[in-house]
Parts: C-alpha cells; sequence; structure tokens
C-alpha cells in the first residue's frame, strides 16, 4: 500500500501540473470564432478596439464589414488596407479573390492555416508553430517592423519567399501586385497585449499604410459566393454588395453605409443560402442531419435497448439481503516480541549490547560444559579444553565491541565455534 | 422489482420495431406493455408477509466437523411461493449453499438445509434470511430487508480436543496407580487404603506391627492415590493467549490441555472447578461430577482471546473465594516477564499458602533460525534469560512450572498431574 503510494504521489503530481497547465492554456487561448475576437467595437482582452482607436488617432478610417464581399468590394476600390483577423473562416472563393486587388491595396492575414494561404494563391507553408507568442526582434529590412521595434509577433513561423521579420513570424510580400503581410501572432492586435513591447507600433504600423482599413468582423462560415447577375459587370470585379442575393431582401430599407459602419443586418445565414447549396449551409440552421441518417425505427430501437439496460441495471442493483459482518479474533504472531526486540536492536545499531548479550550466553553455556572450579578461570578452562590460544579466547570472551554489523556476525560465528568446539572436546 | 428476464423480453421484442408503421408508437406500446406484464406479475406473487421461517437442527458441532441446520419455509398465502432465499450466516460458520431455490404450494412447508464447516471455534450466528419471491412469469418480485422475521439461530462451535488421542494412555497409567499397592511415595499425603497378607516382595516398611500383633499373620497396609482432591483449571484469556502457537492461538492449545487434565482428573475421582479470566471472569464450571466434561467443553467453546493485560489480583481473588479447601490450580498462561512479573508475583504468596499452584506455559517456539541474524539472536537469549528468571521467581514461591511446546503441551500437563497425584502432592 505505501509501496504504490510512493509512486503514485509524485506521478499525481506531475499529471496534476499538467492537467492545470493544459486547461489554464485552453482558458487563456483567445477563440477566433468568439464574436469579440479582433472585433473593431470589443472592448475585451481579446478584442480589437484600442487598436481601431490607434488607427483613427493617426487619421485612418476604419471601415468594419460583416460579410466578406463587402470587404472585398471595398477593398477593390483602392488605396485600403484589408485586414483579416480570421482568415479561417473566409470561404475559398473569396480568398481566391484576393489575387485580384489593386495594387495599392494592402492585405493583412492573422495566422492564416496552410489552406488558406493555398487558396489565396500565396507561396508560404506553415513551419514550427510556438506554444504562445514570443516577443522578438524585427531583423529585417521591413520599415513598419524597424520601426516598431522588438514586438510579440513570433508565433506561428511561415517558409517561402518574401521579407522575413521577426524570425519568420511576419511575412511581407508582393503577390498578384497586391502587398500582403502575413502575421502569426494575433497578440500584437489585441487589447490585452497592445500596449506591451512595440506591438502597438507594429499593429498600427502594418495597417496605416493606407488612408483607410477595411476590418472584415466575421467570426463564422460563411455561404459561398452567389453568382453574378451581371456578367458584364463581373469581368475581374468582385462581387458587390448589388450581386449578392442575400442582400437583396435583408438590407432592402438600409442604406449601404448603414451596413457598413453598423453591420448589424448583415446577418450570416438568409434561408437564400440553404437553396443555393453547398456544404456549410446546412450546417448553419435547421436540425441535426444526423436525425435523418438512420430510419425512425433505429431510433426507437435504440431507446428501447436503452430502457432494457436500465432494466437490467436495476435489476443488478437488488442485492439479496447486505452483506454479512463479524469481527474477527485477535492474533498475534508467535515470537513477535523477539522479533521485534530484534529489529529495535538493529535499528539502534546497539552493537555494544547485542555483543554482550551473545557474550554472556557463550559464557554460561561454556561453565555448564566445564565446570569451572575458583583456582581455574573460566578461559584457562576453555584454552586447555579446546587447545586453543588463551589470548584469543579471552578476546573472544571479553574484547572491544564490535565496529560493524559483520565484525559482530564474525563474532557471533566464532562464539558459537567456540562453544561447539569445547563441547566435542569433552 | 423487475427482473432480468423483463429486460431480455424488452431486447427481444426491440427486433420488431422496424415492422411496425410507426416506430415510436411500437416503442411505446412494447414498453408499456412489458410494464404492464411486470406488474401484473408483481401483484401475482406470493406475498411476503404470509411466509414463515421456523428453525430446527443442530445446536453445536465439534470444529472440523459438519453440522445441518434445517429451515422450514411456511407458506400461508394462496398463491404458490416462487423464491430464491437466501440464508446468511456470519462467514466463518461456512455455510452451503448460500441460496436456495425453492417452491411452495400454497397452505404447505417445505424445508431446506443448510450445512455448516465452522472454521472457528466460538459461537456462530444465523444473521439474517432474505426471501425473493418472484411472480409467476418470474418478470418481477418482492423483496423487503425483514420481512419475515429471522428466526433466531446460533451455532455453538466446540473446541477440538485434538489431545483427547493421549487419554487411554494416561488413564491406564492412573489404573497402575491406583490399582498397585503403593511400593514407593509413602508420602505424608498418600490416604490408607485397607490391610492386607504380606507376600515376598513388598516393601517390609509397610508391615504394620500393630495390626500384625493381633492376627497372626503379618501384614501389610496398602495405600491408594488420594480421591475428591480438588483441581482448578485457571484460563487466561488476555493480550499473552492470542499469541500463535502453531496455526492456532495460545489459547487454543491451554483449552485442549484443560479438557485432557479435566478428563482424567474426573477419571481419578477428583474435582474439576474451570475459571477463565482477564479483566474479568469470562467462564466459571464448578462442581457436578457427572456431567462435567460436556459442561466444560461448552464453557470453554466461546472463548476467545482479548487484548488486555490479564488482572491476576482478580485471578487469585476468585480461586481464593471458590476454593476453600486446598486444591491443585493449574494456571495456563505464558511465561511473560511483563504479565507475570508485573502481574502475578506481587499476589503469589497469598495464593501459594493455600493451594498447590503449577503455571502451565505453551512456549513460543524460539528461533532456531536465529543463528545468521545477531540481533535476532540477541533478542532471543534476552528473552530467555527474561523467561528463566520468571521461571526461578516462580520456583522460589514452591510453584510447579512447566514450559512445553505446543505438540506436547496436553500431554505435558497430563503427566504433572499424574506426578503430582502419584507424589502425594494434592
Amino acid at each position: 500500500m505505501r509501496r504504490w503510494h510512493r509512486f503514485a504521489i509524485p506521478l499525481g503530481a506531475v499529471a496534476l501540473v499538467f492537467a492545470v497547465t493544459g486547461v489554464a492554456y485552453a482558458v487563456n487561448e483567445p477563440d477566433p470564432s468568439d464574436p469579440a475576437f479582433l472585433s473593431p467595437l470589443s472592448a475585451d482582452g481579446i478584442g480589437g478596439q484600442r487598436l481601431a482607436q490607434a488607427l483613427a488617432a493617426r487619421g485612418v478610417r476604419v471601415e468594419r464589414e460583416t460579410r466578406t464581399s463587402d470587404a472585398l468590394a471595398s477593398a477593390y476600390e483602392g488605396d485600403a488596407t484589408l485586414f483579416l483577423p480570421v482568415p479561417r473562416v473566409v470561404h475559398p472563393d473569396y480568398l481566391a479573390m484576393l489575387r485580384l486587388m489593386p495594387p495599392t491595396t494592402r492585405i493583412v492575414l492573422v495566422d492564416p492555416a496552410r489552406r488558406a494561404l493555398d487558396d489565396t494563391g500565396l507561396p508560404l507553408v506553415p513551419g514550427g508553430r510556438r506554444w504562445a507568442a514570443q516577443a522578438a526582434e524585427p531583423g529585417c529590412e521591413l520599415e513598419e517592423a524597424r520601426a516598431a521595434g522588438r514586438a510579440a509577433a513570433l508565433r506561428q513561423r511561415y517558409e517561402g519567399n518574401g521579407t522575413r521579420c521577426y524570425g519568420t513570424g511576419v511575412v511581407r510580400l508582393i503577390r498578384f501586385q497586391s502587398d500582403f503581410v502575413v502575421i502569426g501572432a494575433s497578440d500584437p492586435f489585441r487589447n490585452d497585449r497592445i500596449g506591451e513591447h512595440g506591438n502597438r507600433a507594429l499593429a498600427t504600423g502594418l495597417l496605416a499604410t493606407r488612408s483607410r482599413v477595411v476590418w472584415l468582423d466575421l467570426h463564422e462560415l460563411e455561404s459561398p459566393p452567389g453568382v453574378t447577375d451581371d456578367p458584364g459587370s463581373a469581368s475581374g470585379v468582385p462581387p458587390s454588395r448589388g450581386t449578392d442575393p442575400a442582400e437583396g431582401d435583408s438590407g432592402g430599407d438600409g442604406s449601404s453605409d448603414d451596413s457598413r459602419s453598423g453591420g448589424g443586418d448583415g446577418s450570416a445565414g438568409s434561408p437564400e443560402d440553404d437553396s443555393s447549396g453547398g456544404p456549410s449551409a446546412s450546417g448553419v440552421d435547421g436540425e441535426n442531419p444526423l436525425w435523418d441518417a438512420f430510419p425512425a425505427w433505429f431510433w426507437a430501437l435504440l431507446i428501447q435497448l436503452a430502457l432494457a439496460v436500465v432494466l437490467l441495471a436495476l435489476w443488478r442493483a437488488r442485492r439479496l439481503g447486505a452483506p454479512v459482518t463479524e469481527p474477527l479474533p485477535v492474533t498475534v504472531r508467535a515470537a513477535e516480541t523477539v522479533h521485534g526486540r530484534g529489529r529495535l536492536y538493529r535499528r539502534a545499531k546497539a552493537r555494544g549490547p547485542t555483543a554482550d548479550l551473545l557474550r554472556a550466553a557463550a559464557r554460561d553455556r561454556l561453565a555448564q560444559l566445564l565446570a569451572p572450579s575458583p583456582e581455574m578461570s573460566l578461559v584457562d578452562a576453555a584454552a586447555a579444553a579446546t587447545g586453543r590460544d588463551r589470548e584469543q579466547i579471552e578476546g573472544l570472551l571479553d574484547g572491544p565491541t564490535p565496529e560493524s554489523d559483520d565484525d559482530l556476525r564474525r563474532l557471533q560465528a566464532d562464539l558459537d565455534a567456540l562453544v561447539e568446539a569445547v563441547r566435542r572436546a569433552r | 422489482m423487475v427482473t432480468g428476464r423483463a429486460a431480455l423480453l424488452l431486447i427481444l421484442a426491440a427486433a420488431t420495431l422496424p415492422l411496425w408503421p410507426s416506430p415510436w408508437l411500437g416503442l411505446a406500446v412494447l414498453a408499456g406493455a412489458v410494464l404492464i406484464l411486470s406488474m401484473v406479475d408483481f401483484a401475482l406473487a406470493a406475498p411476503l408477509r404470509d411466509v414463515e421461517f421456523t428453525r430446527d437442527g443442530a445446536r453445536t458441532v465439534r470444529s472440523g466437523e459438519t453440522a445441518t441446520v434445517a429451515l422450514r419455509v411456511a407458506n400461508r398465502s394462496p398463491r404458490v411461493l416462487h423464491a430464491d432465499l437466501r440464508d446468511a450466516w456470519v462467514p466463518s460458520a461456512g455455510a452451503t449453499p448460500a441460496v436456495h431455490r425453492v417452491v411452495v404450494e400454497p397452505g404447505s412447508a417445505v424445508t431446506v438445509e443448510t450445512s455448516l464447516t465452522p472454521t472457528r471455534r466460538g459461537d456462530r450466528p444465523a444473521v439474517r434470511l432474505t426471501l425473493r419471491s418472484y411472480g409467476p412469469l418470474r418478470l418481477a418480485f418482492r423483496q423487503r430487508a425483514g420481512r419475515p422475521e429471522t428466526p433466531q439461530w446460533t451455532l455453538r462451535v466446540l473446541p477440538r480436543f485434538d489431545s483427547r488421542r493421549f487419554l487411554p494412555e494416561k488413564t491406564a497409567r492412573l489404573r497402575t496407580l491406583e490399582g498397585s499397592t503403593v511400593t514407593r511415595g509413602r508420602g505424608q499425603g498418600t490416604e490408607f487404603d485397607a490391610l492386607r497378607e504380606y507376600v515376598i516382595g513388598d516393601d517390609v516398611r509397610s508391615i504394620d506391627w500393630r495390626a500384625s500383633a493381633r492376627r497372626s499373620d503379618v501384614l501389610v497396609r496398602t495405600w491408594r492415590p488420594e480421591r475428591d482432591r480438588r483441581v482448578v483449571c485457571v484460563l487466561d484469556t488476555g493480550r499473552t493467549s492470542a499469541v500463535l502457537a502453531g496455526a492456532e492461538p495460545r489459547l487454543d492449545a491451554a483449552i485442549d490441555a484443560a479438557l485432557l487434565l479435566a478428563a482424567l482428573a474426573l477419571r481419578a475421582g477428583d474435582q474439576v472447578d474451570l475459571l477463565a479470566v482477564d479483566t474479568a471472569v469470562r467462564a466459571t464450571v464448578s462442581g457436578g461430577r457427572h456431567v462435567l466434561l460436556p459442561r466444560l467443553v461448552n464453557a470453554l467453546a466461546p472463548l476467545q482471546p482479548s487484548l488486555v493485560e490479564t488482572d491476576f489480583e482478580l485471578v487469585v481473588g476468585e480461586v481464593l473465594r471458590r476454593e476453600r479447601k486446598r486444591a491443585l490450580v493449574v494456571l495456563f498462561t505464558a511465561l511473560e516477564p511483563g504479565a507475570l512479573g508485573d502481574g502475578l508475583l506481587p499476589v503469589l504468596p497469598r495464593l501459594a499458602t493455600r493451594h498447590k499452584i503449577l503455571v502451565a506455559a505453551v512456549h513460543d517456539p524460539l528461533l532456531a533460525e536465529a543463528k545468521g541474524d545477531p540481533y535476532l539472536a540477541a533478542a532471543t537469549l534476552r528473552t530467555l534469560g527474561e523467561r528463566d528468571r520468571v521461571r526461578s521467581a516462580l520456583t522460589r514461591h514452591g510453584v510447579e512450572v512447566l514450559d512445553a511446546p505446543v505438540d506436547t503441551f496436553a500431554s505435558r500437563v497430563a503427566d504433572t498431574y499424574l506426578a503430582l497425584k502419584q507424589a502425594g502432592k494434592l
């Protein structure tokens, strides 16, 4: 039992430390699907309100968009920075449209996954990923980075061409005429971290190179782009508000400016989305498709079997009378006190008393065997009987206290041998 | 409460669900049907309050043998009783079978037998009867704790009395002691028996000259061993009696020896009393020559060692109070300096002046294996030394001391008794 504890307690403590660390990490890790995540309106720790204010202070207009099509249309007008905090939720078709952006538009992607990079057409692949963002020195030619200095920008590394800063945590490259910036950490943009190091300078620097920022505040998967109504106007033009079928219904009374600034009526899932089909459409609303995957009798069968299992449990749970107890008799092992005393001697390293006891016992035995007279001592009698050296026998019976357990064991053996020799001599 | 059959029925019925036009309706109908059937079955089960138990059979059994206790199950209800019946005894009673299956017609009774092979001496109670009354379909059952009432029953497991095998030999020696004329041992205590004519070979010292003078023959006196002496067996049930001697505690060896001694003393015509004491008097048997042995066995059976220091003041007080005449007090205990030196020696003189005392101790098989371990050897030597000191202290008070290993203990106690009787020291 105790031996079992000896292993279990340290291992358990280590496992507990790991578990607590893991839970704390998971709790602290920002969730990109949280509506507050890098939203220009959110004052939460993971929000981006302070960044938006900083941009405004630098004279940059922030346009919040809640639909990718609107954001693309706005960014297509040029002289803008398209900020995609959560590229993961942007539909691949929209990502592919990024290559149509004019040269005056800068596109900033925060922590894009490999798939998002592929869809966008950027020649980058994600490299190693750190446990948390690390503050690093820029170490590159990018002006914004050099101006910002040390910043917490190194988390997801990217391998590929382009200007690489912060130990490949930030990559800038010109592709399809446009100016792409890929940054692997969301920390510099977040309210809670923007004040640290050069984070604010880096974030505003990356976003404030143009006169306005188109900020895509989107956190859940979106329907794919609809078919454009007007093929003539669509050549090389990204889908505009007018071409999106959803806008025609829901935004009938509101102007387009309302939708941009407030973003209130840009709801993601409208009935038309379902009809247009697509893998992500059914996941938005409606009931769980698993219900329809099996016939109704299957579910009824499952419930009936569950009921049967409950009955089985009830049946087995009822025992046929409680267990019977009885007091056990007291027993003590034979010679328990002798063993206990022996262990005490050993623990106390009581070699002196032990040797005395052994010698006294040997003397008694010799006295019984030899019956020494007053004029002939026991040692002399033993020496005479065995023919051994008198000094040796005296040393054995009256010698110094043994120094070690080995000496003690030797003394015991010698005493036994002496007694045996005397017995045989008689 | 439902049985496994109800669950099984539900599982089998579940197979028909795909055939139902509406599986959900099928689920409701099937589950409801099983529920209703179970309720009907429960209602049709024989009621528990109309069942009565009575026990009969063995009240005592010798340790190691098997006894049978019968249980009569009477069904006074108008319905047939199908039931599982658990006859729960304490685990050491070794009851088999644990569960009986009974079917009792209305108004009749059935007897089931439980065979018991107890593993320990003492009182083994039947603890609980649990009745599970099934309905005719066995879909549901009735069962309730404490109903019907459990009849009290206790099986007393008597000591094995292994030393019976010594009894013929000891009795034969007793007979030679009685039958022969006393050729030696004309001790002060021997009783005059009769006068008879001198034959060649008689001890000339036993010639009764005064009687010879009255007759023409030479007459010798014959003696016989004393009769109507008293033997008191005192069993120490304190902590030292819990020490294992072989497979069983020291107390069991003492009980065995006390039984042999009592049987022998009864044949010799002596009276035997018995006391078992630790901090209180645990058992007493006195007087009554004829049915003494069964009474002794019965009184000794439930004795158990208890982890307390024996109160020898109480022992001495009880013996002095009970025995007015001079008696042989056989004290079954252990030669342990703590228990005897501190407890018995201070009060011993009061007892020794009135009675003849024999201290009989089962000794620990002390440690031939202590050879290799000097500490253990020293502890052994010290214990042996203390034991010798106690022994010599007891002997100084005129107490006979017997210290024997467990296998010959009972025989040695009987031998000592015979020797004392022969020497006329009773």
